[in-house]
């Protein structure tokens, strides 16, 4: 174990020390803080925005169900997530369409429908999903003496 | 502070913010940074091989397979990044924030690791848009960082490795201190399954007065989910979420996928003749010169050079092949393409198949004005200087009057817009 952590640590810091040179030697000087800042943000952006959201979402979807079986929060949590995550992934898309692309056949398709289409579809799954959450959880409580047996 | 920030993780304390978790999701993303970082450095030596190098020219759908599978492995990555972060976001309030020199570093590499990551796939993203809002050029970071990352996940996996073994598989009933990921004990919170125990979560602490401790109350009396619950969600949330940015963009190379291609970035069969530009001949700035009337195919290959007007070409033996263009970008298309063996073109040059050759374009700048073309490339007989493609005259925008195709490589080295052909003299 501690040789294999010796190795893997050193080889880590090889790796760290030769994406250094090669950031140095190919990229000009004066473009250097531009990195550093974007990986900075990259992380105040995660930290001090992203994980608070997924946090409040998180609390607010318990309160706002609290009677509700614990399946059909857990689906309403994973809708919002995934609708969020394509959002995030999808918005680029449409923005730089909207920005023109160098040929018509960059970013052809309908980005803006697409998204609006996914959540639309994301929205009824979890509405069957919950459905049968909550039609499962009613007859579990009508019938206890089937779950305890 | 220090009561600020142990607030903070009993708060942040979940059924799925544990090592085993972390142990679980961080394998899965370790194994998509693995993939990117082989499939992009395999794109990377294609493009700028050492001396030594030659490469498979089969299957031919190589290169499309890997570079299709970099950019499938990296669009993954979003959600199990994410996830990751999820996972281990406790561990950002450790108090206090740093107890030795070995810690700051070890510490720091995770900072570096974090950011670089999420720069990483954000630009690689970005550059499947072709959108570039970064102030710094894509190629050389994407590349350097791609080192940084692996160099601080061997770090992260070496300091990590004890609780990556004791983790790696399932504990049959977890036990109570693996409930947090750090950590000292002092943080309480849910030790047991249910909401009884949750509610009782602070007891140890003295309350946190004002707003704060009102935000924090407010927090506690929510309901807890079941571990149970809480885990399989979580875990389902991940599947689904790497099921869809996968499978709705993954159309743009895989072709079963394509009828699900909501968001990728290229649709197949949607450019000139059913294949979609990259560089089109505005922006090459070719469309005089390779419209006109003069236009000679040059070979200086051994001996004398020899020039090819495009009538002698088309008079030469044709050949027709079904070769995919595959992008750096992650998009491919299969096509069938028809022209001369550019090993019989370079046999009738006098020139030896065994050479390396510069291929040279009409386009007057731009990184890939001039490539190079390994003797692998040049013997295989599925290399054409194409003439037509999917039937027709090839279209000005996939390079006509003559583009090379060749099977494996990406395509930014089948040449377009062909002007001349050298061998490289070692």
């Amino acid at each position: 174990m501690r040789a294999a952590r010796g190795v893997l640590i050193a080889a880590g810091v090889l790796g760290l020390a030769l994406g250094a040179y090669v950031l140095l030697d190919t990229v000009a000087l004066r473009r250097l803080p531009g990195v550093a800042l974007w990986i900075g943000a990259a992380i105040v952006l995660h930290d001090a925005v992203i994980s608070p959201l997924v946090f409040g979402l998180g609390v607010l979807t318990r309160r706002a169900g609290h009677r509700l079986a614990g399946g059909i929060i857990v689906t309403a949590q994973a809708a919002i997530v995934l609708g969020s995550l394509m959002t995030l992934i999808v918005l680029p898309a449409i923005v730089a369409q909207d920005l023109g692309p160098k040929n018509p056949s960059i970013l052809p398709l309908d980005y803006a429908l697409n998204l609006g289409l996914f959540w639309l579809v994301l929205a009824a799954v979890s509405v069957l999903v919950s459905l049968w959450f909550y039609v499962r959880t009613r007859r579990a409580n009508q019938r206890p003496s089937r779950i305890q047996s | 502070m220090r009561r600020l920030m142990y607030e903070a993780r009993a708060q942040l304390a979940s059924p799925v913010r544990n090592p085993r978790m972390a142990t679980v999701i961080g394998r899965l993303l370790g194994l998509a940074f693995l993939v990117c970082f082989g499939t992009g450095l395999y794109s990377h030596f294609l493009q700028q091989p050492l001396p030594w190098m030659t490469f498979p020219t089969r299957p031919a759908g190589l290169y499309q397979v890997t570079q299709g599978t970099h950019i499938v492995a990296g669009i993954a990555c979003f959600p199990l990044l994410l996830a990751k972060l999820y996972v281990v976001f406790p561990q950002l309030f450790q108090y206090p924030p740093v107890t030795s020199f070995a810690n700051f570093l070890e510490r720091a590499s995770i900072a570096l690791f974090v950011g670089a990551s999420l720069v990483e796939i954000t630009i690689g993203l970005l550059n499947t848009y072709q959108w570039y809002p970064f102030p710094f050029p894509f190629k050389q970071v994407h590349f350097a960082l791609a080192f940084v990352i692996i160099g601080s996940l061997a770090v992260h996996i070496g300091v990590k490795l004890p609780v990556i073994a004791a983790h790696w598989r399932a504990a049959p009933v977890p036990a109570p201190e693996e409930r947090h990921p750090v950590d000292t004990g002092s943080v309480e919170a849910s030790t047991g399954a249910d909401a009884e125990t949750a509610q009782s979560s602070d007891e140890g602490l003295p309350r946190t007065r004002g707003l704060t401790g009102r935000v924090l109350s407010y927090i506690d009396r929510t309901p807890e989910l079941s571990a149970r619950t809480s885990r399989r969600g979580f875990l389902t949330t991940v599947a689904l979420s790497v099921a869809a940015v996968v499978g709705l963009t993954a159309g743009q190379t895989f072709a079963p996928l394509d009828a699900v291609n909501l968001f990728g970035p290229r649709k197949k069969g949607v450019g000139q003749q059913g294949v979609p530009v990259n560089r089109t001949s505005a922006q090459a700035k070719v469309s005089t010169t390779a419209l006109a009337a003069d236009w000679v195919l040059t070979l200086a290959v051994g001996g004398a050079e020899r020039s090819f007007s495009r009538a002698e070409l088309v008079a030469l033996p044709q050949t027709d092949v079904d070769l995919p263009i595959a992008c750096v970008e992650g998009w491919s298309q299969m096509a069938s393409w028809r022209g001369v063996r550019l090993r019989d073109l370079v046999d009738l040059a006098g020139g030896s198949p065994d050479a390396d050759l510069r291929l040279i374009s009409l386009e007057q700048r731009g990184g890939f004005k001039q490539t190079e073309m390994g003797s692998e490339y040049v013997r295989d007989p599925l290399t054409l200087v194409a003439l037509e493609l999917n039937g027709e005259t090839l279209d000005l925008e996939h390079g006509y009057p003559a583009r090379m195709i060749a099977p494996g490589r990406p395509g930014v080295l089948q040449t377009k817009w062909l002007s001349r052909i050298e061998a490289i003299t070692a």
